[in-house]
């Protein structure tokens, strides 16, 4: 009985997921979470390999030309026609930064079995219509008329990346505003955590006896330990007035929060702080398109 | 001053100050339409400048489609000689341009189907990368066209509805003619091999 649950439920979800016919607005962006990640394969029709290469491929042209790129491929689009779609997916997302509107929009449709290529307007001169077409048939078109999907897209995003890098397309921030925020960011993300950890240091070599921060970390002997965390004991002694200090801290092992009992007179934990990993989610500037590219069928 | 002059001028100067910005309002929507509909030109005018290229090459392969090559040409000088000034553009003259290019593009469509039959032709890079480039233009023009079309519905929204209605008529801004798409014309011709 449970194995025929599972069973159906397995099939209404393959079900499911093969009946979905995306519009430019239902594609998932893969971009908005990750801003590593350019390529959008919610169907699972290119490989995690594939992706990763296509994403780098794409970081690489963003880091040195700025050019963004959506790369999405799905089966079946609404609207049926490949350019119609492509557009307005650029449009709708915004791909490219406003003013610029060096965007690039690449889709491909497994089922409409084409693959088209929307260039912003500030990226019609480096990226003509007739180079997007030869790239096209040079690169992608024979792999995909025989349902080659991750080498066509990684080809293609190869040659694209060859003629990008090529052009004297340089990478340069935009506006005034946006090298405010980005300061601004960069002082909250970056600074504020340093100067507090600075501080933190700071106070922690301050003797207690003398007031000058001059305290130097002598010695430390573990007093005792249990399976949850260990208590340690460190000396320290002040190089001005020779005043000895002990703190005892307690560091747990499960969650490797500190607290401490200390004997000098003050707490504190061991000098924390440290940055979270990983990259945040990337964002579109709201770039526009004239309708430049190329599209072709396989 | 009597206190009621006093308000009645100040009514007045706000009547004024209202009008004026309902006016520039207008002026700045008008240029939108301007603009927009310079961006249309400019793209009808990149697909007839790909004409002349494009019919020499063909002629370098089916030298005797004269009549289809000829065609072309005609289409295209008909078209380029109708000039329309978005500032007072009619109806009727907008229809009158529609169609010239529409005959452009009906044109051009055959050509690109004559070229079916020519495999030298249609392997010739020169002849490849033209027709992408019309194929992109053609693209293009549909995109600018829409975008047309938005801007000048915002426009004719704007000035008919009360009370700008009001000001419109007597400023003399009036409504401005959409693009109509028309059965078969409206998508561009499907340049496929």
């Amino acid at each position: 009985m449970k194995k025929t649950f599972v069973l159906l439920l397995f099939l209404w979800m393959t079900l499911l997921t093969q009946a979905v016919t995306y519009t430019p607005s239902t594609i998932p962006m893969v971009h908005l979470q990750d801003s590593t990640r350019y390529v959008c394969n919610p169907e699972g029709i290119l490989s995690q390999a594939a992706c990763d290469t296509i994403d780098a491929i794409f970081r690489t042209i963003e880091d040195s030309t700025g050019v963004q790129t959506v790369i999405a491929v799905v089966s079946d689009i609404d609207p049926q026609d490949c350019f119609e779609f492509a557009y307005n997916l650029f449009e709708t997302v915004g791909v490219g930064q406003e003013g610029k509107d060096n965007g690039l929009v690449i889709l491909l449709s497994t089922s409409e079995r084409c693959i088209q290529f929307v260039t912003g307007y500030g990226l019609e001169g480096v990226m003509p219509d007739a180079i997007c077409k030869r790239i096209q048939e040079k690169y992608m078109n024979s792999y995909f008329a025989k349902n080659k999907w991750d080498e066509g897209m990684v080809e293609g995003a190869r040659a694209v990346k060859n003629h990008l890098l090529k052009s004297d397309l340089q990478r340069e921030d935009n506006s005034e505003g946006e090298k405010d925020l980005g300061l601004l960011v960069f002082f909250l993300l970056f600074c504020t955590p340093l100067g507090l950890a600075f501080a933190a240091i700071r106070q922690r070599r301050k003797c207690p006896e003398c007031g000058k921060h001059k305290l130097k970390f002598v010695s430390s002997e573990v007093l005792y330990k249990t399976s949850k965390g260990q208590k340690t004991r460190y000396h320290f002694q002040c190089t001005n007035c020779g005043h000895d200090l002990y703190r005892d801290i307690y560091t747990s092992f499960s969650d490797s929060n500190s607290s401490g009992g200390v004997s000098g007179g003050f707490g504190g934990g061991i000098f924390g702080g440290g940055f979270s990993g990983g990259f945040g989610g990337g964002s579109f500037g709201g770039g526009h398109s004239g309708g430049g590219g190329a599209g072709s069928r396989f | 001053m009597k206190r009621s002059t006093i308000i009645v001028i100040v009514i007045l100067a706000l009547l004024v100050l209202w009008g004026i910005s309902i006016n520039n309002r207008m002026v700045s929507q008008e240029e939108g339409v301007t603009t927009a509909w310079a961006n249309v030109e400019s793209q009808y005018q990149r697909r007839a400048d790909l004409i002349p290229n494009l019919v020499n090459t063909v002629k370098g392969y089916a030298a005797h489609e004269s009549e289809t090559l000829q065609a072309v040409v005609n289409a295209r000088a008909k078209a380029t000689s109708i000039s329309v000034d978005s500032q007072n553009m009619t109806p009727e003259q907008l229809k009158e341009f529609q169609e010239a290019q529409n005959q452009v593009t009906g044109a051009l469509g055959r050509l690109i189907a004559v070229a079916e039959s020519y495999p030298d032709l249609k392997a010739n890079e020169n002849f490849k990368e033209l027709q992408a480039q019309l194929e992109g233009t053609e693209n293009r023009i549909a995109t600018e066209r829409k975008k047309y079309n938005e801007v000048v519905k915002a426009y004719n929204t704007y000035i008919r509805k009360f009370p700008q209605s009001l000001f419109a008529n007597v400023l003399g801004f009036d409504k401005k003619p959409y693009f109509e798409s028309e059965e078969g014309t409206e998508k561009a011709p499907t340049v496929e091999f």
